[in-house]
């Protein structure tokens, strides 16, 4: 999943700038950092809360559960709607898919259908009864040839979601609802035994009757006034100003069937064109929430309460494209290992995020289900095993005609990063020189290969090892997430871990598969993780957690007494 | 002078259909499919025929001329079509967006007029005085801050530290956003309108302020040198007549001139600081919409920018017979 900071961009390298801000001095708060979660003081019920850290740039493009593809506007759709399951991350290393509004899910034995049994009594914010057929209506709509949104493609994982995407049948041959047992069944067109945690997330969340009559009127839905099944309602429809939410009463209640009666009463997220502005909005009283600029960390983290603590399931890497005659290949090995031996991480996360980022010892987060650190044999800096591995695929023939391009989305920030990777090469005797993309096009120029060594990040959608290693670099991903990265034995390994059922196993099975690709293939350069990057007045609000999924968990959110 | 209006009027007809034409034309040019971004292909595997459905949904399936005359079509009836993006009329986009950067650009040359002119007369009586050489330190630091450093600044100084030392509520001006959009007259900004809209309006009034100032300062110096001032000086009228009578409206000619392009500028151009404000204006939103390559909006708010820069040059014209007598508008000269 991608964060969205579109025009924000324009500024975004005006680290400088930030820098003077904050040098000026900042709240006037004490010195003690709140941990999320953590010694919540005396709190009061209802009240408003103003966001300002969500919307950054652009106001959300999408707020449609089946089209938006931003960790900025799942935040509204998590409270405005609730899947079939949800992802309990009070425990960060161990997240656990509970059943939300399935009352139940299991899988047969080999993980090739699943079965939901839906609860009684669970109501969108109109009344309308939901049942396993409006899960069957609303994962139609959502692969409706001429709606379907960027995640469109899980539905791949679904017999018969293919053909229905393609526009070569009207349902998803996979999917049956029995509402008369509150049954809903769905085979896989493959063995996938993650799918409880895919099948909670936004793309696969319940719509009402009114939003999937009319294909005619699917698109335009998101510019009214949705309802949804969630904590919260809106308030009105968004503008490109705000999307303001209020509590909903007919609200089930979360996976406990705990209902926070004394949630806030209204959340107003509110659009911010830049940074460093919805930062100075909190300064100045406006807004209770704000983003963390990289140069304001140390003012956040002495005034405000900040998630910067909360280690997000998220990567921050460089692929090498595969099929790339410069670095790709199992000739250019020698390079690619020299490369990512060349690379100093901790220097890039003091010097561009003030350490507000954990350097990546693999691809795949701590928090992962079958995490295990420092998978990455060639991950720490090494100079001296750097030069000799140049060395060596030079003494093997290799030979760089021109300096290699370090490829990057222009103004979104990366450049210093790009630099440092620069140096830290030319350290070594390799050339390079940044090239950087126009924001809009940098992916899809990529998809269409024109990655060399280029910048990507992900945050994971659900919580399971094959969110990275499928997505991102399985062959079938190829030309849509993953830029260039082809092995057949890595697509076999992470074939079978999906299907693996028992979880020790198919935690082997994907370490494996990682250890392929940053150590026997070196496809990537993994740089950090991610970390949270909200500041709150944590004067008035008294608790605010952010998940490792960046999610915010609006419904616990509460104002100081 | 009617009859010059009314061709100048006429005038904008090919003036609008050369510059869209132009901007429709340089779209496709671009790199990146539109397509491409309204099915997230950025991000996904698309299948081939999504991406056709979607070519097809938008007309971007025609030739491009026949996209060329559709689109003059409906804008002949003023149907400016859909945001690609989502969805959205690109009118009901426009009505909200320049309403809202004709307020703060009409604020933004209030200030550059009566600061500007003010200052640079100023500066050009005394000069070489303490207040001339403070006026061009000034200006030339006010011209030289970039405007988001400036902006940020502001935010800070008016707006966090207010609100950091407990400063009385209206004292403390608001750093970002349009706020409540409560206006008397079309502009002039009710309860608590005028603290969302000072920063801004100053911010981008700044640069063109103190290049105003510069001119203003060098028009009057030479005006003050001609032989008409002297003639005046002559006939025993008061320093402030000769000032304001003879030299103020002769010298004001190349300011106007300035202050009309400001204006066109302003309106359709003040990308940064609306970024840095969040102030919801036309150049934030066409520039967001070139990045996204949404043609209906990109040419939809254009149209107007272009309309009503037109129109001020038309009005500034008009202004230079008000100020010189001599100047006789739509009369070829006589050699």
């Amino acid at each position: 999943m991608s964060r969205r900071r579109s025009f924000a961009r324009l500024l975004a390298p005006l680290v400088a700038l930030a820098m003077l801000a904050a040098a000026c001095g900042g709240g006037d708060g004490g010195d003690d950092s709140a941990t999320p979660g953590d010694d919540v003081g005396e709190t009061q019920a209802g009240g408003e809360l103003v966001d300002g850290g969500t919307f950054l740039g652009d106001p959300p493009e999408h707020i449609d559960p089946a089209l938006n593809s931003t960790l900025d506007a799942y935040q509204v759709v998590n409270a405005l709607y609730d899947g079939l399951t949800d992802i309990d991350a009070s425990d960060p290393d161990n997240p656990k898919v509970r059943p939300h509004v399935a009352e139940s899910f299991e899988a047969n034995d080999d993980a090739s259908e699943w079965t939901y049994k839906i609860k009684e009594g669970v109501t969108f914010s109109n009344g309308e009864e939901i049942l396993p057929s409006t899960f069957q209506k609303s994962w139609e709509r959502a692969t409706n040839p001429d709606f379907a949104g960027d995640y469109s493609y899980l539905f791949n994982f679904i017999k018969g979601g293919k053909e229905k995407l393609d526009g070569k049948a009207q349902t998803i041959a996979g999917v049956k609802a029995d509402d008369a047992t509150r049954t809903l069944t769905v085979t896989l067109s493959a063995p996938y035994s993650n799918f409880d945690a895919v099948s909670g997330f936004q793309l696969f969340m319940p719509m009402p009757s009114e939003a999937t009559s009319d294909p005619a009127t699917f698109a335009a839905y998101e510019n009214g006034l949705m309802i949804g099944n969630g904590p919260y309602k809106l308030e009105k429809p968004r503008t490109d100003q705000e999307i303001a939410l209020v509590k909903s009463d007919t609200w089930a209640g979360d996976a406990d069937g705990e209902k926070w009666e004394d949630r806030l009463d209204k959340i107003t997220f509110q659009v911010t064109a830049d940074a460093d502005t919805s930062y100075n909005a909190l300064g100045a009283g406006e807004v209770d929430t704000a983003n963390i600029p990289p140069a304001r960390v140390d003012d956040a983290e002495s005034n405000w309460g900040t998630t910067l603590d909360v280690d997000i399931l998220g990567s921050y890497h460089y692929f090498f494209n595969g099929r790339n005659p410069i670095v790709g290949g199992e000739k250019n090995k020698l390079l690619r290992q020299a490369i990512s031996q060349a690379i100093d991480r901790d220097e890039i996360n003091e010097a561009v995020y003030n350490g507000s980022r954990n350097v990546s010892t693999g691809i795949t987060p701590p928090g992962i289900p079958g995490f295990a650190k420092g998978i990455c044999e060639f991950c720490a800096l090494d100079v001296k095993a750097a030069k000799k591995a140049f060395a060596d695929w030079q003494a093997a023939g290799g030979k760089l005609a021109a300096p290699i391009p370090i490829q990057f989305n222009a103004d979104n920030g990366h450049e210093p990063v790009a630099q440092i990777l620069i140096d830290n090469l030319k350290e070594v005797g390799i050339q390079a020189v940044a090239q950087p993309f126009p924001s809009e096009t940098y992916f899809s120029q990529l998809a269409e290969g024109a990655c060399v060594i280029c910048r990507a990040g992900w945050f994971a959608d659900y919580p399971t090892y094959d969110n990275f290693m499928y997505d991102l670099f399985h062959g079938e991903s190829l030309d849509g997430n993953n830029y260039g990265f082809q092995s057949e034995k890595f697509d076999k390994i992470v074939d079978e871990g999906k299907a693996t059922v028992d979880k020790e196993k198919q935690a082997k099975l994907f370490q494996e598969a990682e250890k392929v690709l940053l150590n026997e293939e070196i496809g990537v350069l993994p740089i950090n993780w991610y970390r949270g990057d909200y500041a709150y007045d944590k004067d008035k609000i008294a608790k605010f957690t952010q998940t490792n999924f960046g999610l915010i968990l609006w419904e616990q959110v509460a104002l100081a007494a | 002078m009617p009859s010059y209006i009314i061709r100048r009027l006429l005038l904008l007809i090919p003036t609008v259909f050369v510059a869209l034409s132009f901007l429709f034309f340089l779209f496709f040019l671009l790199p990146g499919d539109p397509v491409d971004l309204i099915v997230g292909g950025a991000d996904r595997t698309v299948d081939p025929g999504v991406i056709a459905r979607a070519r097809a949904r938008y007309g971007l399936d025609d030739p491009i001329l026949v996209q060329f005359k559709d689109y003059w079509l409906r804008t002949l009836r003023w149907d400016l079509g859909e945001s690609f993006l989502n969805g959205r009329s690109v009118n009901e986009l426009l009505g909200e967006r320049a309403v809202n950067s004709a307020r703060l650009s009409v604020w933004a040359i209030i200030i550059e007029i009566i600061v500007g002119i003010t200052v640079g007369l100023i500066s050009a009586i005394k000069r070489y005085s303490i207040a001339d050489k403070l006026t061009t330190i000034g200006t030339a630091a006010a011209a030289a801050v970039p405007v988001f450093v400036l902006g940020f600044v502001f935010q800070y100084l008016f707006a966090v530290y207010p609100n950091q030392h407990n400063w009385p509520e209206w004292a403390r001006l608001r750093t970002s956003r349009l706020g409540p959009d409560e206006w008397f007259l079309f502009f002039i900004p009710q309860g608590e309108q005028w603290r969302y809209l000072i920063l801004p309006a100053l911010t981008l009034a700044c640069v063109s302020t103190a290049l105003a100032a510069r001119m203003m300062r060098g028009s009057m110096l030479e005006v003050l040198q001609a032989d008409y001032m002297r003639t005046a000086r002559s006939k025993g009228l008061t320093e402030r007549a000769i000032v304001v009578r003879h030299g103020l409206r002769n010298a004001l000619i190349p300011v106007v001139t300035l202050i009309g392009l400001d204006f066109g500028t302003v309106i359709g151009a003040a990308v940064l600081t609306e970024t840095v404000f969040s102030w919801p204006g036309l150049g934030f939103t066409i520039a967001d919409a070139v990045g996204d390559r949404d043609l209906p909006v990109i040419l939809g708010l254009t149209l107007v920018v272009v309309i009503v820069y037109a129109l001020v040059n038309l009005l500034v014209d008009i202004s230079y017979a008000w100020f010189d007598p001599r100047i006789r508008l739509g009369e070829r000269g006589k050699s």
